[in-house]
Parts: C-alpha cells; sequence; structure tokens
C-alpha cells in the first residue's frame, strides 16, 4: 500500500469525524449536566438536516450558512422540548424510576420525530446541491473533498465557541458547576433547572448544525438518525462519559477508525473497525481516552 | 435576620427535625451543636432549601422563603458551605472561587472579595490554577469557605468546616472564622460537632438532638450547663 493513499484515508476520516465530534459534543453535553441519555440526538440532527434543505431550495441559502442558521431555532425547540418533557422527569424524586423516565420519554421522542417526518416528508432521500460538493483540494497526490473540508472547518469553529463558552464565561462555568454537583451549584445561586434547559438546548442547537454540515454531502432522509447515533454515543463513552474535550477527541477517533477499516474491509462493513476500537477501549480504558472522573463537562 | 417557627422535616415518612424554632439575629454568630444524626444538616439544608420543609416556616429579612428555590435563596444573600465540602472538583480553584460570587448582587464585587478570600488563604493564590478536586481535604475546606465568602453574604451558614481535618488545620480554620466575623460583623450560623470550640467562638448556642432543641442558651449559660458538660465537654 501507498503511503499516499493511507494519508488519503486518514485525511478522509479526519474531515468526517470533526462532523462527528460536534454531533458528539451535543450528546455529551446532555449527559454531563443532566445525566439524560438522549435517545433522540440523532433525530433532532436529521431535523437539523432538513431545515437546512429548506433554507437551501426556499431561500437559496448556502448549506454551510444554512447549517449555521439551524442554531437559533434548535436551541429555542431543546429549551422548550426540556421545559415541557424532560424537566418533569428530572430534579428530584427517586433515581432508578426517573431514569426509567427518561429513557423512555428520549426514545418515544425519538420514533415519534422519525415517523412524523416521514409521513410529513415522505422517506424519499433528498440531497442540497453545491458547487463545491463534487471539487476538490489537491494537496499533492492527497484529494480533500470540498464540502467535507468545510464542513470540517466549521465544526472545529463551533467546538472551540462551545469550549471557549464553557471555560470563559460565568454561565459557562455555572454549567461546568451543575454537572460536577448541582447541590453545591444552587448554594451558589446557580438555577440548575435552568441550567438544564440551557444544556439541553445547547446540545440539540450543536447537533442539529453538525446536521445541517452533513447535508452538505450526505444523503438527507428521515431515518438518517440510526446511521450515525451509535457513533455519537461510542465517542462519547470513547472519551469518559460526559468529558466534552473527550468527546470531541472520540470523534474524531471514530471518523479515522471507519475510514481506515475501509482499506480492509468492504463498506458495507466500515463500522466494524469501530465496535472493535470500542471493545478495545472499554477493556483496557473502561474510563474512557480521557480518564477523568465521570461526571464532568 | 433568620427566623425559624415550627420547623418540621422529614425523610419519606421519618422525621429528622421535629417542632424547630430558633432566631439569628443580624450580626449575631449562633451556633448548633448536637450528636450524629441530631438532624443539624438537615436544618441548614431546609433554611437553603434543598430539603423541603413539611411544616413551618422560615422567615428571612422579613421574607418567606418559603416557596423560594434554592438558587433564589442563594441570591438573596444566603452562602452555604456545606457539609463535606463539596468544592467543584472538576473546576479550577480559581472558577470556584469566581461561582462563588455568581450571584447578581455579588458580581460587581467580586474583585475585591478575591483579593480579601486570597489574602486570608493565601495557599489558594498558589494553587489558583489547580483543579479543586486535587486539593488535600484542608485545602478544599479553605476554598468551599471562600467561595462562600466570595458571595458577600448577609447570612454565611457553615456545616462542620472541622470534619475529617487534622487539628492544626481546625485551628486555624476556627481562628480564620472568628477574624471574618470580627472583621466584618457577618451574621453566622454554625453546625459543629466539636462542641467546645464552637460553644467558644459562638454568642448563642442550641443544642439540637433526634431532631428537637432541646436546650438554648448564651454562651457562658450553656458552656456552664450540667447537661451539655456530661454530654459534650467530658466533665
Ligand atoms: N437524604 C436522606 N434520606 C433519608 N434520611 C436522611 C437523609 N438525610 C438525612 N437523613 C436522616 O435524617 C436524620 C438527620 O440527618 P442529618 O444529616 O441532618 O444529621 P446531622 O445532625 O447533620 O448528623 P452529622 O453530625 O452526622 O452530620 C438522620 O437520621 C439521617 O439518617
Ligand atoms: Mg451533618
Amino acid at each position: 500500500m501507498a503511503l499516499a493513499e493511507l494519508v488519503q484515508y486518514v485525511a478522509t476520516g479526519l474531515l468526517v469525524g470533526g462532523v462527528y465530534a460536534l454531533m458528539s459534543i451535543g450528546l455529551a453535553l446532555i449527559f454531563g449536566v443532566m445525566r439524560v441519555v438522549n435517545f433522540a440526538q440523532g433525530d433532532f440532527m436529521m431535523l437539523g438536516m432538513y431545515l437546512t434543505y429548506f433554507y437551501a431550495i426556499s431561500g437559496s441559502v448556502d448549506p454551510l450558512l444554512g447549517a449555521l442558521l439551524t442554531i437559533p431555532p434548535f436551541f429555542v425547540l431543546g429549551w422548550i422540548v426540556h421545559r415541557g418533557l424532560l424537566a418533569r422527569v428530572t430534579g428530584g424524586g427517586d433515581p432508578q424510576r426517573q431514569m426509567d423516565a427518561q429513557l423512555i420519554l428520549t426514545l418515544g421522542l425519538s420514533l415519534v420525530i422519525t415517523n412524523a417526518t416521514t409521513m410529513i416528508l415522505t422517506p424519499t432521500p433528498l440531497g442540497i446541491r453545491t458547487g463545491y460538493a463534487t471539487q476538490a483540494f489537491a494537496l499533492g497526490p492527497v484529494l480533500l473533498n470540498q464540502a467535507r473540508s468545510y464542513a470540517f472547518a466549521m465544526a472545529l469553529v463551533l467546538a472551540a465557541a462551545v469550549y471557549v463558552f464553557l471555560t470563559r464565561t460565568d454561565l459557562g462555568k455555572a454549567l461546568r458547576a451543575s454537572a460536577d454537583d448541582p447541590e453545591a451549584a444552587s448554594y451558589q445561586g446557580i438555577d440548575v433547572r435552568a441550567m438544564h434547559g440551557l444544556a439541553f438546548g445547547i446540545g440539540i442547537a450543536l447537533v442539529a448544525a453538525a446536521g445541517g454540515l452533513l447535508a452538505t454531502y450526505y444523503p438527507i432522509e428521515p431515518t438518517v438518525a440510526g446511521n450515525f447515533i451509535v457513533l455519537m454515543f461510542v465517542a462519547v463513552v470513547l472519551g469518559g462519559l460526559g468529558s466534552i474535550p473527550g468527546a470531541f477527541v472520540g470523534g474524531l477517533v471514530i471518523g479515522l477508525v471507519q475510514s481506515l477499516t475501509l482499506l480492509v474491509l468492504p463498506f458495507q462493513l466500515q463500522n466494524t473497525g469501530v465496535f472493535i476500537v470500542f471493545l478495545l477501549v472499554l477493556y483496557f480504558r473502561p474510563q474512557g481516552l480521557f480518564g477523568r472522573r465521570a461526571r464532568t463537562v | 435576620m433568620l427566623t425559624i417557627a415550627s420547623l418540621g422535616v422529614s425523610y419519606e415518612g421519618l422525621r429528622a427535625l421535629v417542632d424547630v424554632s430558633l432566631e439569628v439575629g443580624a450580626g449575631e454568630f449562633v451556633t448548633i451543636v448536637g450528636p450524629n444524626g441530631a438532624g443539624k444538616t438537615t436544618l441548614l439544608k431546609a433554611i437553603s432549601g434543598t430539603v423541603p420543609s413539611e411544616t413551618g416556616r422560615i422567615t428571612y429579612l422579613a421574607q418567606d422563603l418559603g416557596a423560594r428555590r434554592p438558587s433564589e435563596r442563594a441570591a438573596l444573600g444566603i452562602a452555604h458551605v456545606p457539609e463535606g465540602r463539596r468544592v467543584f472538583p472538576s473546576l479550577t480553584v480559581m472558577e470556584n472561587l469566581e461561582l462563588g460570587s455568581y450571584r447578581r448582587a455579588a458580581r460587581a464585587g467580586r474583585k475585591g472579595a478575591l483579593d480579601e478570600v486570597l489574602a486570608l488563604f493565601p495557599i489558594l493564590r498558589e494553587r489558583h490554577r489547580q483543579l479543586a478536586g486535587s486539593l488535600s481535604g484542608g485545602e478544599q475546606q479553605m476554598l468551599a469557605l471562600g467561595r462562600g465568602l466570595m458571595a458577600q453574604p448577609d447570612l454565611l451558614l457553615l456545616d462542620e468546616p472541622s470534619q475529617g481535618l487534622g487539628p492544626r488545620i481546625v485551628e486555624q480554620i476556627f481562628e480564620t472564622i472568628d477574624r471574618i466575623r470580627r472583621e466584618r460583623r457577618l451574621t453566622i450560623l454554625l453546625v459543629e460537632q466539636r462542641v467546645v470550640e464552637a460553644l467558644e467562638l459562638c454568642d448563642r448556642g442550641y443544642v439540637l438532638e433526634t431532631g428537637r432543641v432541646v436546650l438554648a442558651g448564651r454562651r457562658e449559660a450553656l458552656l456552664a450547663d450540667a447537661r451539655v458538660q456530661r454530654a459534650y465537654l467530658g466533665a
């Protein structure tokens, strides 16, 4: 195998991994702050893809911009879903029953969103046509698809923005404190319920934006969540449950492993490598790659 | 400043506090002593709102706290330094301190409060970039106290600041508490198992046993009380 070929697979893997990283950060933030495993995360990603599609066909908004424009409406949607549904089954009461309730709630939400979308928008796959989707940047013998390169760059910028928010602002620090110790956070005057709404809103907005970026090179259909939700979960567990930097690295690793798997296995089996790496990490480093305490953001 | 009238709290039917009434005046240092499981922590949590009161009324600065959420109570100037320190382990020492002054009324005074807290606990300045979870127990207690002071509170609730610490650190912590109260005329409600030290510091005290106030009085009266001497002072 030529070195150039290997570099090509690594580069492609990292490019898609950047978008996985952005999706996974949202899931990790929600889990870290709320202790809620959101099974509907992939469905919000799918809705983000559709919104980006509608921006593109009705306003001829470029999907890279469209992805950014999904953030405000999905933040509000996340906030409302938290207030209307999740807040009823978080914060207080028997933890085991709460876990069950959250599980049923997010799984149910996932089913409702998928089926409603299928009914309203039909199962026919859609795509957004852009000039750059079929172009590539050439770095010597290595070709970088332009859509994936732009999506990667924007995912990095958004992830960096989240990082700055969490580490440099009072609100971001309050979010992390609520993840560490909700009771002690409330003694500082932090409204933990509002922090949950904020975390869910940001988590949903990030995965919707990641969906928008994905839509520059991936077909849009109501069941697309199924192809990504497992990858997000693996990324979050790899990174150390709930850790944001961990989920970011986890996403990159998954893109990389997926791509390198294609060197030895056919396309239909590209997730095999992901699961093998997942099992190896769980076996040798059960706390995840980043290996910090579980309850951190 | 703080008035508690006939407070009752239960955990799933088990009564932890029964008909507890007490008062803390502005500028006073009040201490609550009592054996393990007496309900001391429960009392402070009821004041902060992290356990619901079943009966009775808690009034702070002429406002009924009943319907207020814990974060709103903190916003009113009640700082709670909880049992077991409860610093935010994955945040740095500095971030922990900053969050102490998260409440709106404390933000403007954050810089000044930070200088004071770091002067009080120089070790925190040395460690300011370190994760709070990696501090020693004594350092964590200083951080928890410092975080409470960053709120520039009107009422400071302290739950067993001496717990699990060596004698030298305990002495230092008590000295610091005495100092901040003298310098700032801060109102303090202290819960302690170290009965002697706590009673000697306070203006007034209450003895809590199995959820009830069994004795109340001024410092001298409590220290001289035969029952206190027998049960707690080893006399
Ligand atoms: N979350 C809880 N659920 C059920 N029972 C509880 C809970 N917290 C406290 N209790 C019970 O309530 C009673 C009072 O507990 P509390 O923690 O207030 O005592 P304490 O005086 O602070 O004791 P210590 O000096 O050991 O800290 C105890 O019998 C305890 O077992
Ligand atoms: Mg206690």
